[in-house]
């Protein structure tokens, strides 16, 4: 017993003396100098032998997608080799990229949120695009075409400013990344019901709060309004009124002011008059209150249903998840989309959300080149674009893709008889809306440590809407407080 | 005296008949807490097999049903279907891997065990000690220094990089140090009288008496390989390495990252299935063979 | 000279051979063989567990250290700066407390069901085989089943009326019983309502480890202790008393302290039943605990994490002295 006391006590002055030596050695895994930043080689991409890592989160359907995608580009260019590995999720990417930068081993292109470059780029491994978007050397393609190396002036004219923009929101006015399809947030109304009942759908929040107030009249025991994300809403509001979020250089969290608590006591309020609910509050999917799909009950009848809500606020993404019910095609209710309400309907704003693609600094410039073409083939091709806005609702980031055929004939909602039907093809109905919404996206700041924002503020307007005392000024004041400490503690500050 | 004797007897066959009636309730009890036990410690397999017969829908319950709508076999039928999953590929992956493993590290489980706990040597206790502090440090730290150094050795991508670094675990070390220790040291010392060596001792003696936990540690061993996905996806995600659970984990999602879990659970089921019915059998075999053989102790 | 200078090495290595077989003589076979028994173990946990070990110890001496800002080549300041940092978080209390209170109410009652459990399954013959395999079932079920699980157990669904639309199974089971039912871990529930939830979780899941192991103790146990029992006409309780523990006391030993070195980096469990915010919704971070804290901080500040896995390190060091201090006072080899 003492022996082992002692020998462990050995060990621990032995380690805190090794430490001070090791602490400057370069033999310690992780001491690896970043890659070289990219000079663009004379004469552009030269044809040789490249393999290029592609790292993304595509389940089966839209890896197949991606398969064709990368046949078409080896007929353009049959000497670049695309590698592609799904790792499932968002978060597995990142830790894995974060992980591999520490060798030097990161692949050398890969599905991105702005966040999370903001993070790569802290270890300087992401390479800046200006040169690349904006170069005018001319590639000679396999089947004989050419190409500019950047965006011609008419692809940069196509592309979708706000989305364009969001690739420029890392504080040093360089673009660290290419958008390539984008979903918005929506607001779903059970059509049937507004029709029936004479109502009129919501622009404003005031107009919100109208509505909302005439179906608690109609049905005292439902919740007029689902909002799916509560982090969305907070953000998004912050858009609206004009007021400070977060700032990507200098003092980072910026929302604890008086504009943004008044918005969160407001809300509140509604939230304990059951005039809103959100997915983590009700403790279910919104859109399952929606739809009415909550309740395991016998089907058909009316009490089975539970709670129900007659608006819902979500991503376009998950459009079909807000489709009720149907027997024989005949579905429970008539679904409608419109924009989500604004503070003021001359300055919408509406949040964007989807992958973008970043790619990686490395030592052979034409590895990079590689990685480059690839990407602005997958942003500009429409074949691609197409499909992948038809299989899960995200906006193609060209607007010329709204007017390829096919996609139009997706965008009609069509029925086997011709006739529209926008509760079946629920999914091309929102993105019809959401591409009205496109240029009204707006972009938050990226920096490493808005991740970390987004998931507080998310907890805050949690913390917020339930927090029980008589002086609800003093609640919001601590809550908004503790979460700009907690902030800036997880980032370091 | 004879009357006292008649007592006697009489209170003895009382005796008897109340330690009968105590035992049969004994018995009950003992019957009414296992199943009820077992119920409990069910529930979560239950819920795997009924969550791979609903549809995604009735999944997405916000209440959930304790009992599927109608059996839908449909997700089962998905999961043979995708073709981008290469389920077989992904099983022999699996099963390569726990069984190169397993075996390897029993044998260094075994040795470490028994000079644990019946080699006299210096620092001996030190030692020991010094590996149950590794154990007290939370792992999540090392993963990071683990891939340098595993990318230092040139491992990335194969399948020596699944299966080496984790192949010592202090934890059933432990465990099987604890079990060699309830066999009587006077069974050691006689058996060196005898001039019988170590490794045949172990052999003979050591390792069928505690058989059982052999079969928890390949138990365990073996789910690791099949449950493991953080560092497998980390170091070795590519076809030809991929293993099981990483498949599953990244073939049935849709663009946001929500998972299709009734299919997901459907292909679980799948590939638990005859992983479990090899333990079943291996199980029975083995504690056959252990009453058979009788404990000599 | 050549002559010479082989003359001198013939001697050194005459000497160092005297030596060396002198030192041997000292020291025995024996000692070596405990060595090369252990070796192959040795190898592994020198690469694979003691250098990342190292590692941590210098990350949580750089004053904040991240592993990215490092790639970039950035350079730190040695320094106890990250330890005050974790000492001064103003969760760490909170952190602390509900790793210790998990630990204390976890550890004790599913060694002590797992015993029972192991036990009785033991000493009965009918269904006995059968029973075996349900209690090893778990070993076979995905993660994600075992989460959803809880939820549809505990988790209310809140409605538009004053009540909630599903109050879950074993608010149920209350009702049915006459009790009202509990918010167990939805906004507004209560601190012990969510320690309660959290306590059966990971009871129910260490549960079939722990049975499996006792189990596997008993089955190794020598019946003739038994036998002579029986003879004696011992009663249960004396047996299980007088018997059955003693001789079980190794495994016990080690379910107890794995148990308890386990229970201090509870993590997953509290994120897999409320989430990543460790918390009822409202009150994120509530359950936090130590390694909760650690792994927020990966990807983020290495330092600090390093430092709180330390000092992690430093309380379950302890504990774990204290309860080998114990159990080789109680424990029967």
């Amino acid at each position: 017993m003492k022996r082992i006391i002692a020998s462990l006590l050995l060990v621990v002055v032995l380690l805190t003396g090794v430490i001070g030596s090791l602490s400057s050695c370069d033999w310690i895994p992780g001491n690896k100098k970043p890659a070289a930043d990219f000079v663009m080689p004379e004469g552009g991409y030269d044809g040789s032998e490249i393999t290029i890592k592609f790292y993304h989160t595509m389940g089966a359907a839209l890896t197949s997608i991606l398969t064709d995608a990368i046949s078409s580009f080896n007929e353009l260019y049959p000497n670049i080799t695309v590698e592609h590995q799904s790792y499932g999720n968002y978060d597995a990417l990142l830790s894995q990229i974060n992980t591999e930068i520490t060798v030097g081993n990161q692949p050398s292109l890969a599905y991105c949120y702005p966040d999370h470059v903001a993070t790569y780029n802290v270890a300087g491994a992401v390479q800046a695009l200006d040169e690349l978007v904006n170069s005018t050397i001319v590639e000679e393609r396999a089947d004989g075409t050419t190409e500019t190396i950047g965006y011609s002036a008419e692809q940069r004219a196509d592309f979708i400013e706000a989305y364009w923009n969001e690739g420029l929101s890392y504080g040093d006015g360089k673009m660290y990344s290419i958008a390539l399809a984008k979903s918005t947030e929506v607001l779903y109304y059970n059509k049937t019901f507004f029709e029936q009942h004479n109502l009129t759908v919501p622009t404003t929040w005031d107009e919100m709060e109208a509505v909302c107030r005439q179906i608690k009249e109609i049905e005292p025991g439902c919740i007029p309004l689902g909002y799916d994300s509560e982090a969305n809403w907070f953000i998004t509001m912050c858009e609206q009124y004009n007021s400070p979020y977060t700032s990507a250089t200098g003092d980072n969290f910026l929302f604890n002011n008086d504009t943004n608590r008044n918005f969160v006591k407001k809300f509140r309020q509604w939230y304990q008059e059951r005039l809103v609910t959100t997915q983590e509050l009700s403790g279910g999917y919104t859109s399952n209150l929606f739809t009415g799909n909550s309740s395991n009950a016998t089907e058909g009848s009316e009490a089975s249903k539970g709670t129900r809500c007659y608006m819902c606020i979500g991503s376009t993404g998950g459009a079909t998840y807000q489709r009720p019910g149907n027997v024989n095609g005949v579905y429970d209710f008539q679904v409608g989309i419109a924009p989500i309400p604004q503070v003021d309907v001359n300055n919408p704003q509406v949040i964007s959300q989807g992958p973008s693609l970043c790619v990686f600094k490395k030592d052979n410039p034409q590895e990079v080149l590689a990685s480059w073409l690839f990407a602005k083939f997958l942003t500009t091709n429409i074949e691609y674009q197409a499909r992948v806005s038809e299989n899960n609702g995200y906006v193609p980031v060209m607007k010329s893709v709204q007017s390829d055929p096919t996609y139009m004939e997706f965008l009609a909602a069509l029925d086997a008889d011709g006739k529209e039907n926008l509760t079946k093809n629920i999914t091309a109905y929102a993105v019809r809306v959401a591409i009205e919404q496109a240029e009204n996206c707006y972009t938050s700041p990226a920096f490493d440590g808005s991740s970390v924002a987004r998931i507080q503020v998310g907890f805050l307007i949690q913390k917020c809407f339930t927090a029980e005392g008589s002086d609800v000024d003093a609640l919001i004041k601590k809550a908004f407080e503790d979460c700009v400490g907690e902030c800036n503690y997880q980032i370091g500050k | 005296m004879s009357e006292i004797k008649v007592m006697k007897q009489r209170d003895m066959q009382q005796v008897t008949a109340q330690q009968r009636v105590i035992k049969i309730v004994a018995k009950v009890i003992t019957y009414i807490f296992l199943f009820t036990m077992a119920l409990i410690v069910i529930f979560p397999f239950y819920w795997m097999i009924i969550s791979s017969l609903k549809t995604l829908d009735e999944y997405r319950l916000s209440i959930p049903t304790l009992f599927p709508k109608f059996i839908d076999a449909r997700n089962y039928i998905e999961v043979f279907q995708n073709k981008d999953l290469l389920l077989g590929k992904l099983f022999m992956n699996t099963l390569y891997v726990g069984l190169v493993s397993t075996i390897l590290s029993l044998v260094i489980t075994v040795l470490s065990a028994f000079a644990f706990a019946r080699l006299e040597f210096k620092g001996r206790n030190a030692l020991f000690g010094f590996l149950l502090a590794t154990m007290m440090i939370p792992g999540e730290l090392f993963t990071i220094t683990n891939y340098q150094t595993v990318n230092a050795f040139g491992w990335m991508e194969t399948f020596t990089v699944l299966i080496v670094p984790f192949l010592v675990s202090v934890f059933y070390i432990y465990l099987l140090r604890q079990n060699f220790l309830q066999i009587p040291n006077e069974l050691y010392l006689a058996a060196k009288v005898d001039g019988t060596t170590d490794l045949k001792y172990l052999w003979k003696v050591m390792i069928p008496l505690s058989l059982p936990n052999l079969i928890s540690i390949t138990i365990l061993k073996m789910m690791g390989a099949w449950n493991s996905y953080m560092w497998p996806r980390l170091v070795a995600n590519d076809d030809a390495h991929r293993l099981i659970t990483n498949g599953l984990r990244t073939a049935f999602t849709d663009a946001s990252g929500n998972t299709d879990i009734p299919v997901q659970m459907a292909a679980v089921a799948l590939v638990s299935l005859p992983l479990f019915l090899v333990f079943v059998f291996l199980r029975k075999y083995i504690m056959k063979g252990v009453s058979r053989s009788g404990i000599k102790g | 000279m050549a002559n010479e200078s082989v003359a001198t090495k013939t001697y050194f290595w005459y000497e160092f051979r005297k030596k060396l077989s002198a030192f041997a003589k000292k020291i025995k076979f024996d000692q070596w063989k405990g060595w090369i028994y252990l070796s192959p173990a040795i190898v592994l946990i020198l690469i694979f567990t003691v250098w990342p070990i190292f590692n941590t110890v210098r990350m949580s001496l750089l004053e904040g250290y991240t592993t990215m800002k490092e790639v970039n080549g950035a350079v730190f300041n040695f320094g106890i700066g990250n330890f005050k940092r974790v000492i001064d978080y103003p969760g760490f209390l909170t952190c602390l407390k509900n790793t210790v209170l998990l630990t204390v109410l976890t550890v004790p009652i599913s060694t002590f069901l797992a015993l029972l459990i192991a036990v009785c399954l033991n000493s009965i013959k009918l269904f006995s085989r059968a029973l075996q395999t349900i209690f090893f079932l778990p070993y076979v079920t995905n993660s994600i089943a075992i989460g959803m699980v809880f939820a549809a157990m505990f988790k209310m669904i809140i409605g538009g009326q004053a009540r909630p639309d599903s109050v879950g199974i074993v608010n149920n089971v209350l009702e049915a019983l006459g009790f009202d039912y509990i918010n167990w871990m939805n906004a507004g529930s209560e601190y012990w309502a969510n320690i309660v939830v959290m306590t059966v979780y990971i009871v129910w899941n260490a549960l079939p480890f722990k049975i499996l192991i006792l189990l596997g103790g008993l089955q190794s146990v020598n019946k003739q202790y038994y036998d002579a029992a029986k003879v004696d006409g011992t009663s249960r309780a004396r047996v299980f008393g007088r018997i059955t523990v003693p001789l079980l006391s190794p495994m016990i030993a080690y379910v107890v302290i794995t148990g308890f070195i386990g229970g201090f980096k509870e993590y997953s469990s509290i994120v897999g039943v409320f989430g990543e915010g460790m918390g009822p919704v409202g009150n994120a971070y509530s359950l936090d605990t130590m390694v909760g804290f650690i792994y927020r901080a990966i990807g983020k500040q290495e330092g600090t994490a390093s430092a709180a896995a330390l000092i992690l390190f430093a309380i379950i060091f302890v504990v774990t002295m204290i309860n080998l201090y114990v159990s080789n006072k109680k424990t029967h080899y």
